[in-house]
């Protein structure tokens, strides 16, 4: 199985909702970005027929396996994200060099 | 303008004050898909308010008022899109302009005194969102799809739903394009009960049918999620 060191990279910062939340004090069962999330998932199986954008069935199958072998220290949803973030790259629907150059910038914006 | 002069620290909720690598992962993905012409952000809008409005109150209603009104509990398994809009789900278009992955089919699976029945998507997923909301994260483990088509028993003792022998458990399985809802036995002491007292216990577990309404219990059964045994790719 293809593996993309950003991600690795990602999920062994290991900022996983458990935890901040724990650090934090806060109640919410998960993170907020869990609903853009579903949002996006929702807005990729809408747009499947375009070329290379996996199935739903396929991008659930690969969350499946992705959170069991490559991932499996992650827990839900932030293995539903990242396999996200693996089945595109894997597709080359978006590059690890332009996720790479884009993480920052977006981390940048939101610091300002 | 009011005066800002009351403590901010008792009355705002704690915030996680850092920005996580997800949430920035979350955004970066999104934004290349968009820039791609993936899909646009009005639709990744839309589906998002979608996903933030759903939850499993439509679906308890409409059991609660099942159980009160006969001839709604006929028109509930006859027609459930029409039972449906009812209590304000509209299958065809959840969400304005419909949701691909969750249409279309959806049925009611009325309980009786010796039939249980208990919905699973032993492929995926698939969950009639539109009703229920979003799927609790055990629902999604290959370990509940797998192991309830093959141990329906075993896995329900594991919410602490012990069914008598001469129940008889049916699994329906899900997918893509037929939903489905489990309508439970009214339970005993509920007796001149009102719909809104019957929908606090028709919990989101009831309506999957890990668990029966009863009297008292308003909240899902809580159970740690495990790990698949046999990992698809393995």
């Amino acid at each position: 199985m293809m593996s993309f060191a950003l991600l690795r990279e990602i999920a062994a910062h290991d900022q996983v909702w458990p935890r901040m939340a724990a650090k934090y004090g806060v109640e919410n069962p998960v993170p907020p970005w869990k609903t853009s999330l579903d949002g996006l998932c929702d807005a990729l199986d809408r747009a499947h027929c375009a070329t290379g954008v996996p199935t739903f069935q396929d991008r659930r199958d690969e969350e499946d396996a992705l959170s069991a072998t490559v991932y499996p220290d992650l827990p839900y949803p932030e293995s539903q994200l990242v396999a996200l973030a693996h089945s595109l790259l894997a597709r080359g629907l978006i590059t690890e060099d332009e996720l790479a150059r884009r993480l920052p910038l977006i981390r940048a914006r939101l610091e300002a | 303008m009011h005066d800002h002069d009351h403590d901010h620290d008792r009355t705002v909720k704690p915030m996680v004050e850092e920005i996580t690598d997800f949430e920035v992962l979350e955004i970066a993905l999104r934004e290349l898909c968009i820039e791609k012409g993936i899909f646009t952000a009005e639709e990744h809008r839309r589906f998002t308010e979608f996903a933030e409005q759903i939850g499993p109150t439509p679906a308890a209603r409409l059991v609660a008022r099942a159980w009160l009104d006969p001839d709604f509990k006929s028109l509930a398994i006859a027609e459930p899109l029409t039972a449906s809009k009812a209590v304000g789900v509209d299958w065809l278009e959840p969400t304005g302009f419909g949701t691909p992955s969750d249409f279309t089919a959806f049925q009611v699976l009325a309980d009786t005194p010796t039939v249980h029945h208990v919905i699973v998507c032993a492929l995926c997923s698939c969950y009639p969102r539109p009703i229920l909301g979003n799927s609790p994260e055990w629902y999604r483990t290959p370990n509940y799809r797998r192991r309830l088509v093959r141990y329906p028993r075993q896995v329900l003792s594991e919410f602490g739903l012990y069914l008598p022998d001469d129940v008889e458990v049916r699994v329906q399985d899900s997918n893509q394009k037929n939903r489905f809802m489990v309508m439970p036995v009214r339970p005993e002491g509920t007796d001149g009960w009102t719909e809104d007292q019957l929908t606090e216990i028709v919990t989101r577990d009831c309506l999957i049918g890990v668990a029966l309404p009863r009297v008292g219990v308003t909240s899902n059964v809580i159970v740690d999620t495990r790990p698949a045994l046999h990992p698809s790719g393995e």
